[in-house]
This record gives structure tokens, sequence and C-alpha cells, in this order.
């Protein structure tokens, strides 16, 4: 329980300093630092425990399913880190009070140094790996954060997308690292995977493990080859770089190495990869270091190189030698924060922290100088100083390391690294503080007030006590630490100042002098690292980030080029393979049900319809008359349906292939007459091929699907729709009662067709559909516009009409008929009216709203259907009885009706609206006076009501 | 007759296609209402074929199968919807580009339009 | 005899939107204000009956509705299990929020937005609870052609241009879905989703051919919906073209197409289909991969903040549809986990894009510099927050649902392959997002001047920020959540309480008139 407080206090701690900030910049690190300070006593008031051999642990289940649980565990290893996350963490709240300028958001900076204090301490305390994962995630994305604090420099900007990206690759195969661990050990707990190294050790998944895992902490750690984006995340303000990228977050990678010693160290694979990779890192940090004239960068390849030292002790997989890491850790956390401090001051207080305009602040700012040589004293591994301490024991145990035979290789390199860091801790130091004093700064160079050295001086003391007194100050700290990542017996071992005249004093001395020497000749080494200067990282990270956007760019550019022709073949196409795929991979017998004899008129509409599919390969790109042998399929379509007893079919088809017709004609009146150009014969081709493909299939399909016998579930339908439905026309009952729902949902389909098509036209006649209309001259236009004969003939058939109408409408149930198709008549009776007489003259007369008729139409339908609710049955159950009518006789007037009412109402509104909002376009097309907004707006004289409503 | 009805929606189907493959919006149209009124036949053609047996009760011993009329009366009321609405989106997207082509050109920064 | 009070309220979801559409086009056509306080109050309602189904459904008995008293298999039947019940829940959810966003003014800049908006309700809650492949394809038809009104919302070249497209290619997935149903009904004789589970079995190896094509083609049409590789065409343009509120709510549209593929697949041709059990499952694993790698191909080029929110939709679907591949209950546990996730965060995005363009005055969405834009910490943050879960980082519901998807491919033959694309596409997203993030927030180009309005912007913030809390929640109470995900994947899985409640517990026949 406890552990999961000290986690979460500085996540729910984190919004303090937010609100703190408007009582002054004090009282806001003040707020940070007492949260800081509060998880601090938290985790000590374990320590005790921890101190006596103890391994606390507390968890809740979070996701069971995948073993996922929000448990943690506390024991040597992660009380040091944790220890060493918040202390430092304190020190640098601290500083950043003094470092970070008035202009700065204090608040945000506290904040999220907060939250990545939070994720920092949660990786080290957490046992699931699923958590640790999420804490590891949560670091990578804070650090964003952090290092783009400055986000108006593209420095800041591109080092914070480089660490997260760096990091965040890392992150994800730590997430396939974990996860295969998991599986493997059967458990997510760290302490129960430590308890089964040996199962994971012979599974035969242990090597993409393990390479996983090390990818996600050689990426956080800054590991060769991942070293680069460390120096470029140093754009960020000092205290951010002393605190995430020296002190904690890059220590991440070398904690999760600790954290799984015990279960991967005596592998082979674990020597031969961790070993030799902290090795490299530690040389070539070491050399690019020496090389950098800006502070920071120095001290961040530094940071590089020793951060490889550990790495490689750790893979040297010796129990001295993890003790000689845990130990190197304490000590590099003590030395590398307070150089980068002292860096932060000399830059906060020169104006500049370049080398080469430094030199001789020794006498300008003596408090600092004096802290920062002892911290290079130890960087530099000079005795008396922790640094060397460590350093001593890195050699010793280097000194009798043999890698794949060669007993020379990390000796040699070792001491090499050694020297060459010696050689730039000499740079450090001597370039930047002694000297003659110069005048030339930006700035007046004087001590910073105390805030910000008395950090620098607190790391100092450990620097120097440990330096003389290592048993006796850190002995307890590194056994207890040491032990928990050997998860075993301790060998004899001793922290002293002198252990006797070993190989290693003498390579420290070699490399102590060497670099001594390296300094003084550095004139020259420069010559030969410009020679030997690799391709500088960042320009081939950037190039590849480059290539990889120009490459996906290149490639979605080309495949979703817009073209609707190319999408249509593609989609085609896939349905035509998978369907063939289908039908072939399973078995199929050819129908055995009688076929009906051919007769002469079938034949000849048969060959009628061919020659009209044939016209139309042709002639498609002659629109009008692509439209007239379109109606003529329709028309031969319901030809058939007639034919094969479908009388409503035939009736529907044939009046909805009129109405189809006439709005294709009207739209035509107004887009171009003709397709212009053809596509390439390649492209033809590949057409006709497509479609002949797709016909052979539907017509295959429908040819074996027609030719064999089944047994359906219409006979209840023919049975029950007398009795159930009171109607004999059996289609018409299924349409408004057994299957009434489909019909609710058609219905309602008719009816946003139709407000959609009107919110569509309704801003036709503004913007730049408006001035595209006033360019067209319509070729129908004719002296005459409404001949008086067709005048005349449309309302006389109006009436006509209605009657037929009203007739068809009612006779639906039981004869063929119904809403759908009375709907038609009318509509297409009144539609005449707009065609012969003009928009104008009938919108005038056009008292009833279609859109009102629409709504009607669905609420009709809908209401009919709750009705049967009311008396305790389900939606939509209708009942029935007799009514004796003139002239049609008697009828049996099912509540279902209603629903046929519904249906006509949403028909007649919807080509009504549709054909007369095309033709009201037409004539203003045609430069007739039209009135101003939509049709359905009720005209009275002398006010005009804009289509959304308001006066105008 | 089978190999009349299932050929003609072969046909009808094949002619649909190659008019929605077309880049202006006018021919595809057409080739949809084309492709409606072949499913509709396939759909119909579904409850096999039958002369003379309306599915109008009287007294008859044999009538064709009402329910794939009734679905493709639904599915006529519904494609009807949709081409009306298809039409008036080509007729309005030509309104307002001056062009009928059914491609959409690559936008760019300039010629974006809010 | 009577359906009974409670099973009465299954056939609301599909009542209310329809009537409230109905009402808001007869009255108060020319009135926004009344429309709006009749759209919010209808959505709140949806909302509290989807909770009432969804508690009701959480005793996992499966519940069948007659409408019209019809004895199934004959008429049509609305069942309501936990599937249906969750994404009735989750479609109200999002509804109502992004109906809040939709009201700082997106819904005044078109016609009838709000019947539109509830007669898209009515289209996605009819797909969810009919128990009848042709009702289905009905509501599907509803739902496009709503989606088409809502998609053209406001006009605008760009917008008719996609607008056509997405059109056309639905028109021939409808002509497709009649074409299997066409096949199905051939051979089976029925509709029904219950009796086609039982009569599937029985079929003569002469029919399976057929049968097993209509089936194949009907996953085509749910494919074309859920946006599959290569038959995604329609989706990028589309979104973003739309309107932020339609393209939020568009983030369910293709989940429908998931939601038909687990129902269909899983009740009528799942274990229990005999010869031709779980024939689909093949495709959808090579679908899936392809469909991640193209989206996230996609996110990397985006040179707007719009083809990113589409694209990672693509991506997102792609996620999915590996779990869905496994059709088992672990893969469809966290299947639905997904579902649920990409749809708040896609819905999210877009919003938040749209936040985030109308304050950037010409430059809009275009991924260059700008001037600083108006409330930029809770923007950024919001959008900060977002961008996590696309991407699938902690602490927000993407990253447990990315754990959950490799962990339940562990045990499959091309694990290294799913994990190696899933991870891979991961680091993709974070690059594409990072770079995205850091020129809108942080790559300030002062000289450029736009306007910055940002009135009246708190509802629609808040609109996004309780989509992102649904989020943060999703992960936090990640347990119980999948709990339930489970306990509906068991029951989906499983036809057996589906059937019986359809066709064998049958009530009295229907009243008969005199």
């Amino acid at each position: 329980m406890l552990l999961a407080f000290v986690t979460l206090t500085p996540f729910l701690g984190a919004i303090l300093p937010l609100l703190a900030i408007r009582f002054g910049r004090n009282t806001c690190a003040l707020a940070a630092g007492a949260v800081t300070l509060t998880a601090l006593v938290l985790l000590m008031s374990q320590a005790p425990a921890v101190y006596d051999g103890e391994v606390i642990t507390w968890g809740v289940p979070w996701l069971p399913m995948i073993g996922m649980s929000f448990s943690f565990f506390l024991d040597g290893l992660g009380l040091f880190f944790a220890a060493l996350i918040l202390g430092m963490g304190l020190l640098i709240i601290l500083y950043a009070r003094y470092y970070l300028g008035s202009e700065d958001p204090m608040g945000l900076f506290y904040f999220y140094l907060l939250l990545f204090q939070g994720a920092m301490v949660g990786i080290v305390l957490s046992d699931n790996i699923l958590l640790l994962i999420v804490f590891w995630e949560l670091t990578s994305l804070t650090s964003f954060l952090l290092i783009g604090y400055w986000s108006d420099q593209a420095a800041s900007r591109q080092g914070a997308r480089m660490a997260l990206v760096v990091t965040g690759a890392g992150g994800l195969a730590l997430i396939g690292g974990m996860l295969l661990l998991g599986h493997i050990a059967g458990s997510y707990e760290i302490s129960e995977i430590l308890q089964r190294g040996d199962v994971i050790r012979s599974s035969p998944l242990l090597l993409p493990t393990l390479l996983l895992i090390l990818g996600g902490a050689f990426t956080k750690s800054a590991q060769f080859p991942f070293h680069f984006w460390l120096p470029h995340a140093m754009a960020a303000p000092t205290p951010v770089s002393a605190y995430l990228h020296s002190a904690t977050m890059v220590k991440a990678g070398l904690f999760l190495l600790a954290r799984f010693w015990p279960v991967f160290a005596s592998t082979d694979a674990w020597f031969l990869i961790v070993a030799p990779v902290g090795l490299i890192t530690m040389l070539i940090g070491a050399w690019i270091a020496l090389f950098r004239d800006d502070l920071k960068a120095l001290l961040a390849y530094s940071t590089v190189s020793h951060l490889g030292l550990t790495t490689m002790l750790l893979g040297m997989a010796t129990p001295l030698a993890a003790i000689a890491a845990v130990f190197h850790i304490l000590n590099h956390a003590t030395f590398k924060a307070a150089l980068f401090m002292s860096a932060g001051i000399v830059d906060h207080e020169a104006g500049t922290r370049d080398i080469r305009k430094l030199g001789g602040l020794l006498t300008l700012m003596p408090i600092t100088a004096t802290l920062a040589f002892i911290a290079s004293a130890s960087m530099a591994g000079i005795p008396l100083f922790n640094g060397f301490l460590s350093k001593e024991m890195m050699l010793e145990e280097a000194s009798h390391t043999v890698y794949a035979g060669y007993p020379w290789i990390f000796p040699v390199l070792a001491t090499l690294a050694a020297l060459v860091s010696a050689a730039y801790s000499y740079r450090f130091a001597i370039s930047t503080f002694l000297g003659k004093p110069r005048d030339d700064y930006p700035k007046k160079p004087h001590d910073p007030p105390v805030g910000m050295w008395l950090p620098v001086a607190i790391l100092i003391v450990p620097v120097i006590a440990i330096g003389i007194l290592p048993a006796l100050t850190a002995g307890a700290i590194v056994e207890r630490t040491a032990l928990a990542v050997v998860g075993g017996q301790l060998p004899e071992y001793k922290l002293a100042l002198w252990h006797g005249v070993t190989p290693a004093l003498w390579m420290s001395v070699i490399a102590l002098a060497g670099g001594a020497l390296l300094f003084t000749a550095y004139r020259q080494a420069e010559a030969l690292h410009r020679v030997f200067a690799g391709p500088e990282a960042k320009r081939l990270y950037d190039a590849a980030i480059a290539a990889l956007v120009s490459g996906a760019r290149a490639f979605t550019d080309a495949t979703h080029n817009g073209s609707l022709p190319r999408y249509a073949g593609i989609i085609l196409t896939a349905i035509v393979a998978v369907g063939a795929t289908a039908f072939l991979s399973a078995p199929y017998a050819a129908g055995t049900r009688e076929v009906i004899p051919v007769e002469f008129p079938a034949l000849a509409a048969w060959v009628v319809l061919a020659a009209i599919c044939v016209a139309l390969l042709f002639w498609h790109r002659e629109r009008l008359l692509a439209l007239v042998l379109t109606s003529g399929v329709g028309l031969i379509t319901s030809l058939a349906f007639l034919e094969f007893s479908a009388p409503d079919l035939a009736l529907t088809q044939i009046s909805v292939d009129i109405v189809t017709t006439i709005l294709l004609l009207l739209a035509l009146n107004l887009l171009p007459k003709t397709s212009r150009g053809e596509a390439p014969l390649a492209g033809r081709l590949g057409r006709s091929t497509l479609s002949a493909a797709v016909g052979l299939g539907v017509g295959a399909l429908a040819y074996a699907i027609i030719t064999r016998d089944f047994q359906s579930i219409s006979d209840y339908h023919l049975a029950e729709a007398k009795p159930g439905g009171g109607g004999t026309n059996v289609v018409n009952v299924i349409l408004v009662d057994f299957r009434g729902f489909d019909t609710f949902g058609e219905i309602i389909v008719l009816g946003i067709a139709a407000i959609t098509i009107f919110a569509l036209l309704d801003t036709a006649l503004r913007g730049a559909a408006a001035k595209t209309l006033e360019s067209i001259r319509s070729p129908e236009q004719s002296k005459d516009a409404h001949p008086l004969m067709l005048v005349v003939a449309t309302r006389v058939l109006l009436p006509l009409a209605l009657t037929v109408a009203v007739f068809i409408f009612l006779r639906g149930h039981n004869q063929p008929g119904g809403g759908f198709i009375a709907g038609l008549i009318v509509a297409v009776a009144l539609i005449m009216q707009y065609l012969a007489s003009g928009y104008a003259w009938a919108a005038e007369r056009t008292s009833v709203d279609t859109q009102t008729v629409i709504g009607a139409g669905v609420a009709i339908a809908g209401l009919a259907g709750l009705g049967s609710l009311f008396f305790g049955w389900p939606f939509l159950t209708s009942t029935y009885t007799y009514v004796e009518l003139p002239l049609i006789g008697e009828i049996e007037l099912a509540s279902a009706i209603a629903f046929d009412l519904g249906v006509f109402l949403a028909v007649v509104g919807v080509v009504m609206l549709s054909l007369a909002q095309i033709s009201r376009v037409e004539e203003r097309a045609e430069h007739e006076p039209v009135p101003e907004g939509p049709m359905d707006v009720p005209l009275k004289k002398g006010r005009i009501v804009s289509s959304n409503g308001q006066e105008s | 007759m089978e190999l009349l009805v299932a050929s003609a929606i072969g046909l009808i189907t094949a002619v649909g296609v190659y008019l929605i493959l077309q880049q202006w919006t006018f021919p595809i149209v057409v080739g949809l209402t084309l492709l409606s009124y072949a499913v509709n036949i396939f759909l119909f053609a579904a409850g096999r074929l039958a002369v003379n047996q309306p599915p109008i009760l009287t007294g008859a011993d044999a009538y064709a199968d009402p329910l794939p009329q009734a679905l493709v009366l639904t599915a006529i009321v519904i494609s009807f919807g949709m081409t009306a609405l298809i039409v008036v989106l080509a007729l309005r997207g030509f309104l307002e580009t001056e062009t009928d082509s059914a491609d959409i050109p690559p936008d760019d920064l300039k010629a974006d339009k809010r | 005899m009577t359906a009974g009070f409670t099973t009465d309220w299954v056939i609301a979801p599909a009542i209310l939107p329809a009537m409230t559409a109905a009402l808001l086009i007869v009255a108060w056509r020319r009135d926004i204000q009344m429309q709006r306080i009749v759209s919010v109050i209808s959505a709140v309602a949806l909302l509290g009956i989807a909770l009432f189904l969804f508690d009701l459904a959480s005793d996992g008995t499966v519940r069948a509705y007659r409408v019209g008293a019809w004895p199934a298999p004959f008429g049509i039947v609305l069942v309501l299990d936990r599937l249906s019940a969750l994404m009735l829940l989750l479609a109200a959810g999002l509804a109502l929020t992004v109906l809040v966003y939709a009201l700082a003014g997106w819904d005044k800049r078109g016609r009838h937005f709000h019947a539109l908006f509830h007669f898209q309700l009515l289209g996605l809650n009819g797909a969810f609870l009919t128990g009848d492949i042709f009702n289905l394809f009905v509501f599907f038809e509803v739902m496009l052609i709503a989606s088409y009104g809502l998609m053209l919302h406001g006009a605008g070249a760009r917008r008719l241009r996609a607008g056509f497209q997405y059109v056309a290619i639905n028109l021939v997935a409808s002509t497709l879905f009649l074409i299997a149903v066409g096949l199905i009904y051939g051979i089976t004789g029925t509709l029904n989703m219950a009796d086609l589970a039982q009569k599937v079995p029985q079929v003569t190896a002469g029919n399976e051919a057929l049968l097993k094509t209509g089936a194949i083609l009907l996953f085509l049409v749910f494919a074309i919906k859920a946006a599959f590789v290569p038959l995604h065409w329609w989706l990028p343009a589309t979104y973003a073209a739309a309107s932020a509120p339609v393209a939020a709510l568009f983030a369910i549209m293709t989940k429908v197409g998931a939601y038909a593929i687990i129902r269909i697949f899983g009740t009528i041709f799942g274990d229990g289909a005999g010869a031709l059990a779980n024939m689909v499952i093949p495709w959808i694993l090579p679908a899936a991969l392809l469909t991640l790698a193209v989206g996230t191909i996609g996110l990397l080029a985006s040179r707007r903040l719009l083809d990113l929110a589409a694209f990672s939709i693509v991506a997102s679907m792609g996620t999915l549809l590996i779990a869905i591949s496994l059709f088992d209950v672990d893969g469809l546990t966290t299947a639905l986990y997904y579902l649920v996730h990409s749809t708040l965060t896609g819905a999210a995005l877009f919003l938040i894009v749209d936040l985030i363009s109308e304050r950037r005055g010409e430059t809009l969405d275009w991924l260059v510099p700008a001037n600083p834009i108006s409330q930029a910490p809770i923007l950024g943050t919001l959008f900060f927050l977002i961008a996590l879960g696309v991407v699938g980082l902690p602490p927000l519901s993407g990253f447990i649902g990315k754990l959950m998807v490799l962990d339940a491919t562990y045990e499959t033959r091309h694990v290294w392959l799913i994990w190696a694309l899933v991870l891979v596409s991961s680091l993709m997203m974070t690059i594409s997002f990072a770079r995205a993030g850091s020129v809108v927030f942080w790559k300030i180009d002062g000289r450029t001047t736009g306007a910055t309005w940002a009135t009246a912007a708190i509802a629609p913030m808040a609109a996004v920020a309780v989509l992102v809390t649904a989020s943060a929640a999703l992960s936090v109470f990640a347990g119980p959540a999948v709990e339930v995900f489970h306990a509906t994947a068991v029951q989906a899985l499983d036809p057996a309480g589906y059937i019986d409640a359809v066709l064998t517990s049958q009530p009295a026949a229907q009243p008969t008139g005199q």
C-alpha cells in the first residue's frame, strides 16, 4: 500500500506547482519540493525493513486476463534507485528554482518534472513487468515534454522528438520482450520471474526475449549504436539534463539490466552481447566527448561513456563486477550531476558554455570553480575522490576478462577509455576555470546565489566522503544493493582506497598520465579526430526519417490517387477473386429443377435486351441515348416481372422507371451531354475483362440458383396472409405486415433521400453553383416555354391521376397495387404541372409542403406501429376489419394500411421534392425570374423567406 | 427460360459494371441504375421462376414465392431513393466544381476551401 | 401472451430516433433552437434506454422481440443480447457527446442536421438489433443514406467530390449485399439469423459452394464497411472531407462492419456450421495486417491533421481485425475492448483536429507553422492525450488494447509477423504524431496572422474531454470492463441461447380480426 503511495505521490502532487505558481516562484518550488520530500520520507520509512533483508510487496489486480496487476515490491535495488531518484530530485528542484528565467513557465516545469519523477519511481518499484512498461513509456513521454520545454527553439523540438522516437522504439521492443518473458515464466511479477530463472534460461525463446529486453535497456541508457539521441536531448534546460540525462532516466536501462541480472547473467548471450556493447560505448563516448566544445555536450558524451562502463560491468556477469557496477552508479550520479549543475551555472553566469570562449573563471567564480574541479577530478578517476574507486574496480575486473579467447581486448580498451576520459576531464576543468581571466564574456561572471551552488556542494560531500572512506560511507548501501542484484551470496570483496599494487593500479596510472599527455597534445589529437570523424549520427537519423516520410508519401499518393474508376476496379476485382475462390473451394452439384420451356416473346425480349446492352457499350458517351437505352432495360425488366408472376413488381418497376428517367433527364439538362475523352486501350481492355468477369459470375450464380429446388419459409406467408394479415395479395401483406419493419425502414430511406436532396439543392442557387448556372445556356430553351397543349393536358390529367391513385392504393392489400405505386402516380401527375406550367406557377399553387408530407409519412407509419403497443402487442402488430366502399367494393381495412399510407406520402414527398427542386434549378439556368429560397416555403406576396428561415 | 433470365442478369450486370468504371459521374449513375435492375431480377429469381402463378390468393394450387417479391419491392424503393440522391449529388457537384469528373483532385493548401 | 413491458423496450432504440427525426422535419424545420432542444433531449433519452437495455442484457439471457407478433422465422425479430446491448450503448454515448459538440455551430451550416443525425442513429441501432439478414440490409441502407446526408452536410467542393465516391462505392456494396441475400435465401429458404444458424449445418453437399459464396460475399460487404484494405478507398477522403462531428460519429460506422462480421459469422457460420464452419476466418488476418500497414503508411504520409485522423481510423481497424481474426473468446474479448477504445479515441481525434484547425486561420489543419492558437494549453493537452490513445501509449486505453492484442496473438502461428507489424506501426505512429504535434503546438510562426476565434468553445472542449475521460476510465477499470467483454464474447460465440430465444420459446400467435 505504502509503496503505491510512494509512486503515486509525485503524480498526484504534480498539480500543486501549477496551482502554487500564482503565489510566486518560491511557493511553487516549495510545493514541488514538499511533494518530493513526502515521497522520500514515505520511502525511507521502509528502509530499515529492507536493510533487515525484507522484501516488501503490495499489489492489486488490474487486468487479470493478461496478467497485468498494479503491484509493487521493494528490495535493496529498488530502494537504492528510488532514493537516488527522489534525493536527486530535491536538489534539482532547488537548483531549478534559481536556474529558470522569469519568462519560463515554472509551474509547468515542475509539473512535468514531478510526473517524470513519479514515472521513474514507478519503474524501479514495479513488481509487475507490464506495469513497469507503463511507467517506462511514461518516462519517455515526460522527458519528451521536458526536452521540448523551450519549444521555440528548433534544437529543443528536434531533440525531444529524437529522444521520444529512439526511446519509444526501445520501449516497444521492451513490450515484446516482457510479454515473451511473462509467457515463458508463467508470471508477470518480477518477484516470481526471479525465482524461475532456470525455466527462462532453458526456453528456446531465450535469445529473442533477451534481445528485445536489451533493445529497451540500450536505447534508454544510450548504449552504442543508440547513443546519439542523448547529446541532442541536452537542448533541455540544464536541470533536466542533470536529472534525466545523467542521474536517473538514462539509468533506467541499467536498472533493467541489474533487475534481471540473476535471470540472464549466467547465459553466454548475456556476456557476449552486453559486455562488449558497454565497452564500445565507453570508448566511443569518451573519444567524442574529448572533442566537444560545448560543456554540456562534453558532459553528455561523458555520460554515455560512463553508462557504457556500468553496462560493461553488468555484462561481465561476475558478482564482483556487479558490485562495482552498483558502486559506480552511485558515484557517477553524484559527480556527474554536480558537473552538469556547474556547467549550468557557468552558462547562466558567463552567458556561454563554449569551452573556446571560456577560461580563467577560477578567480571570477571561485566557489563554482572549486566544486567543479573536485567533481572533474572524480570524473577523471583521481584518487581520494569516489570516481577513482569504482573506476579502479572496473579496471580490476577488466584486467582478467577474457573475451572470445582474447585476454587483451578488455584490459587494453578499458584502459584506453579511462585514459581518454581522464583527458576530457582535464579539458573540462582546466580550459574552463584555469588560464588567465578573460573579459570578453557576454555577461559579467560571478558566483551564483547560494540556492544554485548549494546543491552542487551537497553533491560534492559524498564525492569526497566516499572517496576517502568508502566502506564506512557507502559500504552498507553497496552491499545491500549488490545483494539484490546478484540475488544470492556476495563473494569476498572490500571497498577501499588502497588495494595494494594490482594490475588495476598500473592501468589507472597509465590512464591518468596518458590522459594528461593526450590533453597537452590536444591539437594533434583533434586533427586525428577530424580524419577519423565518422558520419554525424543526427544527420543519418534525420535522413532516415525523411526517407521514411517521403517513401510513405510516394506510396500513399500513388495508391490513394482519388480516381474512382481505379478504386471501383480494385474493389470489384477483389470481390470477383474472393468470390471465385470461395465457390471453387466447396463441393457443387448442378440443379435438378425442371426448366420452363422458352417462349418466343421472352426470347424476343432477350434479343432486344442484348441489343440494348451492346448499344450501351458503344454509345454510352452519348448520354441522352444512354438514358433512353437504360429505360429500355427497365421496361424489359418489368416485363420479365410480369411474365414471371410478379405483377406488383412489374407495376412498381415501370413507374419507378418513368420517374427515374424524368429525374435523369432533368439532371442531364444541366450536365454535359456527352462524356468527353476515352481511356487508353489498356484501360478499356481491363474494364471490359473485369465487367465480363463480374457479369459472368453473377449470371452463373443466378443460373445455379434458379435451376435447383429449395424449401422456403414463404409457405407460411401464403397460408397466413388471409387469416392472419387479412389480405389476398400476399406480397403486399408481407410488405405491410409480416415484414412491415422492412417497409418502415424503406419509408425512412425515402424520407432521408428527400431531405438530403433538399439540403443539397437548397444551396445550389448561391455561391459557386449559382455562377455555373448563369453560365449554362439550356439548349431545350424554346420560345414558348410552356406549350398550351401540354399545359391543358396536364391540368386535365391531374384529377384523373389522383382517382386512379386512390383506387390502386386501396386495392393494394388484395390486388396488385399499394401505396408505393399510388404515390408515384400522384407524384408524376403533380410533377407534370411543374414541367408544363413552369416552376413559379406551380410553386405558388403548392400550398402543401413536401417536407411536411415526408415527415408525416414517417410519423404516420411509426404511429401506426406504435398503436399496437397500447394494446399490449408488439410494435406493428396489425388487425383488420371489413368495410364496404362504393366502386371498389368490400375491402379489408387492415391497420397495416396506415403503413401503406406512410409509404404513399413519403413517395409523393421525395419525388415531388427532388423533381421540383431540380426543375427549379433548371429554370434558374433558363434565366427565368425564380423566387429565392427553398420551394418548401409557402410564398406570400411581397415577402420572401430565405432558406434558413430568416426574413430577408 | 432460366438460361435466358440468368444470361440477361449477367448481361445487364456486365454493362452496368463497365459504365461504373467510367470516370464521369453520369455514366456511373446510369451504371448503378443498371446494376440495381440486374440485382432486383437476381433477388427475385432467388425465389425461382414461375409462370402464371401470381401470389394473389385465388384458391389456385400453386403460387410463385411471394417473399422474394416483397424483398425486391423494398429493394426497388430503396434503390430509387439512392438513385435520386446520387443524381442530385452528381448534378450538385457539377454545379459546384464545373466538372463532372468523379475523381478527387489531390488537394493542396491553396486549393483548400472550407 | 403480451410481449411484456421490459421486452417492449427492445424496440425503443429504433422508434425513438425515427419519431424524433420525423417530428423535427414536420414541426421545427426552420427553428434551430427547438431542433437543438428536442434533439438533445432525445439523445439523452436514448442513452438512458441504452443503459437500461445494457443492464437488462447483462443477466446473460437473450431477448427476442417479434415485430408484428409474427412467430420467427416468418416475421422480423429484434434480438437483444450482450453484444447488441454493448453496441447500442456505445453508439448512444458517442452520439450524445458528438451532438453536444455539433451544437457549437456545425449543425447550422446546412439543413436538417438533427433530423439526419437521428436517422443515422436509427440505422445504427436497427443494424445492431435486427435478427434478420434482409432487415439488416434495410437498416444498413438507412444508416448509409443518413450518413450520405450528414457527410454532405454543408456541401463545399471537396465534400461533394468525396461524397460522390462514398455513395457510389457504397451502392456497389449494397448491390453485393442483395446478391448475397439472394444466394443465401435461394439455398436455405430463410432470412432469420437463428433459423439460418440451424439450417446451414444441414445444407446438402451439392449446395455448399453456392451458400459459401453467398456467405463470403456478405462478408465482403461488411469488409467494405469495415474498410478492409483493399476495400477501404472510400474512407480516407470521406472522413477527411466530412464535417468534424460527422466524422466523429462515423468513427462507429466502420465498427458496424466489424459488429456484423462478429454477429453473422459467430452466430450463423461459427463452429456449429458444419462444412462451412468458420470459413471466413482465413481471410481476415491477411486483410487485417494489410489494413494496419496501409493505415500506418498513410499516417506517416499525412500532410494535414485530417489525413492523420482518417488514416489512424484505417490503422485502428487493422488492429481490431487482427483481434477478430482469432475468432475465439480471448480474441473477441480483445476485439471488443479495442472496438470501444478505437471508437472513443477516433471520434475524439476528429473533434480535437477540428478545434485546432478552426483556430489556425488560413492554414487550417495543414501541418505547416502557423500563428499560435488560442487556448493552446488545453487543446495541446487534449491532443497529446488523444495521440497517446491512438498510438497506444499509456496511460490511455490504447496501450492496454495493444497489450491485449499482442497477448491474444501469442499462441497463433504468425505471432512474429503480427507482433512486428503492431509494434513497428506504433513506432511509425509515434513519429507521425510527434511531428504533427510539435508543428502545431511548438513550431509557432509568428509572422502569419490569422483569425483565432475561440468563442463558445467550452462545450466542444468538454465534449472532447468526456471522450478522453471515457478512454482513461476504460484503461483504469480495464479489469471489470474486460470481464463484461469476456462475457459478451462467450455469448456471441455460442449461438445456442440466441437460437433458443428466437425460435424455441415462441409466444402465442397474433390476434386475428373477425
